[in-house]
């Protein structure tokens, strides 16, 4: 498959799985806008990076008319940013939940939105969103992390109806635990909690790399014009 | 002076005749000042209302050198909507814009 001429657009680009969905994009030919709040490693000169703050829409607006001003369009989103932190709701820290509200729910509605005004002059584009297996079964201690996740599948589902006239469609993915710095930052209690999720999940291991690239790949496939308004859980989840 | 009526009109008869042009045959119509763009009678769906308020406060706000809104609740809790008819959404426009962060040309 290959991304020649597309540009992709990747929020938290600088680390963890959006790193390797950038550089997949890349290795197979497109322009990758990477969007983080920090600075990047990539060495490419097809890679553009711009630092922002996901969890500030006013910054996502504004860095969108910087993007807008070398870009005349985006063909492809992933909505990737996110931030996590899982606490038993009685003693979830204000901050923390309100990070989450903010970064992977509004984060990912401003990406979208300010992306589909420039996605709706060429006719075409495609939203994915990287959803998560907290949104399907709801752990303990997951519960604005999960909440945001069914919450930017349903934006998706929203979007998809209001964008289908553009031919933009929006799809997201139900990721399960993947090997990133997010996932390591966990406690050792936490971690075990994931461990024991994955045990009893139909196909009982992490996510790899190529699994989650696979989905974006379809979703992101010219070929799944007709293909909006889906989620697609790895793992078995459903 | 930019922000007189006159210069708005153009520019917003300009931005739906962009739109018109993506329009299939059957829908195209020639805006004028009596256009209503909102509510019952009105020439566009609301899927182009968004796309045309999308596009003119995108060049509003580069013409005018400020952030203008179209939707915010200034205009959505008005009596009148802005969007009755072009004439309305000029003299609304007219309105919002601040003088003061206009650059002269």
């Amino acid at each position: 498959m290959g991304y020649q001429g597309k540009v992709v657009l990747i929020s938290g680009s600088s680390r963890g799985l959006g790193y390797i969905i950038a550089e997949h994009f890349l290795e197979h030919g497109a322009r990758v806008i990477g969007l983080s709040r920090s600075e990047h490693k990539f060495e490419s000169p097809h890679y553009h990076h711009v630092i922002v703050d996901i969890g500030n829409p006013q910054s996502i607006v504004a860095a969108f008319k910087t993007i807008a001003k070398n870009f005349s369009t985006i063909d492809i989103v992933v909505n990737n940013a996110a931030v996590l932190t899982s606490q038993y709701s009685l003693i979830m820290p204000i901050k923390n939940a309100v990070d989450m509200v903010n970064v992977n729910l509004l984060g990912t509605f401003f990406v979208s939105r300010e992306s589909a005004k420039l996605m709706r002059k060429s006719g075409h584009g495609r939203i994915i969103n990287i959803g998560s297996m907290a949104a399907s079964l709801e752990p303990m201690g997951d519960s604005i992390y999960a909440a945001t996740k069914v919450a930017i599948q349903t934006l998706a589902n929203v979007m998809a109806k209001e964008f289908a006239s553009m031919n933009i469609t929006c799809n997201t993915i139900g990721i399960t635990a993947f090997d990133t710095d997010m996932l390591r930052s966990h406690t050792q209690k936490a971690q075990e909690k994931i461990n024991e999720i994955i045990k009893n999940l139909p196909m009982p291991r992490k996510a790899l790399a190529a699994d989650i690239l696979n989905v974006i790949d379809f979703f992101a496939s010219e070929k799944s014009s007709y293909i909006t308004s889906q989620t697609i859980y790895l793992g078995g989840i459903n | 002076m930019k922000s007189s009526k006159e210069f708005i009109v153009e520019t917003i008869v300009k931005t739906l005749n962009d739109l018109v042009d993506t329009l299939p045959d059957d829908q195209k119509f020639e805006p004028h000042l009596n256009t209503i763009l909102f509510g019952t009678g009105s020439t566009i769906d609301s899927l182009t209302l968004v796309s045309f308020i999308v596009d003119l406060e995108s060049l509003l706000s580069e013409e005018y050198s400020q952030s203008i809104s179209l939707t915010d609740d200034r205009a959505m809790t008005r009596e009148k909507s802005p969007f009755s008819s072009i004439n309305d959404l000029a003299e609304y426009i007219e309105e919002i814009i601040d003088p003061a962060l206009v650059k002269k040309m």
